[in-house]
């Protein structure tokens, strides 16, 4: 008895930014550069009254085009961008959707590593044969979070949200799963006020980094070089390590699909680990960085790209970032997903 | 590695505009932002393994002072 995706969708806000867009806005920035090495075209932002929940709302919207949402027995709901501090996000998308008072709902804070977390926990949820089915939800808007003049940030991210119903199944569709996490890491990306560490600053001091991006400690942070040190530290060997407890070769899964941050990092791990270019999904120069949802969408895009398959396709997913937290499995794509 | 040939190699991979010397100050070059420094990470873990941290990052100035952090010994 295993699990499988059966279906899952993604949402874009409609608010388009392409990087002639930013040019624009931000002058004496180079976004020729930054799109040739970093790969992104063009990302999309939430409008100032959409919420991430919105985003998540209209996602789950086109799943329930194939999925009968009287079905969803649990939401397992991941964001960093909360509708409020409390209620928790889940309990009012079960409203919103109109599900059954039945369901069980939480939500869960984590950014880039958090699909693969919550695949792991649905695969939990349902082998352990609590529920028969996990609508898995991700929702981002970090663009609320990045100052204004973050020239660097604001290019980077962008907004979304995913819908994954995973059901209980005869395929063992969702493997094994190994993790990681270091709170040393902690402030490598970070928005230091508005818990309750540090109440939000008015008038806070105005920070600078790199190339003239501004900043406060109201914002988010992210110290890139950091992330990518990190990344390049451990990002290989624990890939290895995923291959290994699923018992599988490097050349065995079909592709590799890992958090899409920026091109040049998943060149450079495609390099090191040594993966087939043609194994290692990248697609993420329209949408950008939108952190939790990266690794869904790429999905949906790899499937719509290779069309009907015959047979099941073994995807190894890595999702690497904010926390500092990391987690990795091996999973299976088949022609439902389309 | 040759000490002019690192010169070159830095300042192709880096996409610079004019040549570096190793009393070159990095950080005071006009491109210097997050994205070279990202290249940079790249290029030395690539060419000699070694994983330059943000603190590595942090005090680098010179391409002297990246040559040290690498390891003089790997120079000629």
């Amino acid at each position: 008895m295993g699990v499988k995706i059966k279906a899952l969708e993604y949402y874009l806000p409609t608010n388009k930014i392409t990087n002639e867009m930013l040019q624009e806005r931000f002058q004496d920035y180079d976004f020729t550069k930054f799109e040739s090495k970093v790969g992104i075209k063009s990302r999309y932002w939430a409008s100032s009254d959409e919420t991430a929940l919105d985003l998540a709302e209209q996602a789950c919207l086109k799943l329930f085009q194939t999925v009968n949402k009287s079905e969803v027995e649990y939401i397992v709901y991941c964001t960093q961008s909360p509708e409020y501090i409390l209620p928790t996000t889940a309990c009012l998308l079960q409203e919103r959707l109109g599900l059954s008072r039945s369901v069980g709902a939480f939500d869960f804070n984590l950014g880039c590593s958090g699909y693969v977390y919550g695949m792991s926990l649905a695969k939990g949820l349902i082998e352990s044969g609590q529920v028969s089915n996990v609508l898995l939800v991700t929702a981002e808007t970090y663009s609320k979070y990045i100052n204004a003049e973050d020239r660097s940030n604001r290019a980077i991210f962008g907004d979304a949200a995913s819908a994954t119903f995973l059901v209980k199944s005869e395929q063992n569709g969702l493997k094994q799963f190994a993790f990681g996490s270091d709170g040393s890491g902690a402030e490598k990306l970070i928005i230091k006020n508005g818990g309750t560490k540090n109440a939000c600053v008015t008038n806070p001091e105005i920070r600078v980094y790199g190339s003239e991006n501004q900043y406060t400690d109201n914002d988010l942070y992210m110290n890139g070089p950091e992330i990518f040190n990190f990344t390049a530290e451990n990002i290989p060997d624990f890939t290895k390590e995923v291959l290994e407890i699923n018992g599988m070769t490097l050349a065995e899964p079909d592709y590799f699909v890992f958090h899409q941050a920026n091109s040049f990092m998943l060149e450079f791990l495609r390099k090191r680990i040594k993966i087939e270019k043609d194994k290692f999904y990248i697609n993420m120069s329209d949408g950008g960085n939108t952190v939790s949802n990266t690794i869904p969408i790429a999905l949906k895009r790899l499937k719509e790209d290779l069309g009907t398959v015959e047979n099941p396709l073994t995807v190894v997913i890595v999702g690497f970032g904010v926390g500092l937290s990391w987690a990795g499995g091996v999973i299976e794509l088949d022609s439902s997903l389309i | 590695m040759n000490t002019e040939k690192f010169l070159e190699l830095l300042k192709e991979e880096l996409e610079l505009e004019s040549d570096l010397k190793v009393s070159t100050n990095l950080k005071e070059l006009d491109e210097w932002d997050s994205m070279v420094a990202m290249l940079l990470i790249g290029l030395v873990s690539n060419e000699f393994d070694v994983n330059l941290t943000g603190d590595d990052l942090n005090s680098i100035t010179t391409v002297q002072s990246l040559i040290e952090k690498i390891g003089p010994d790997r120079f000629e």
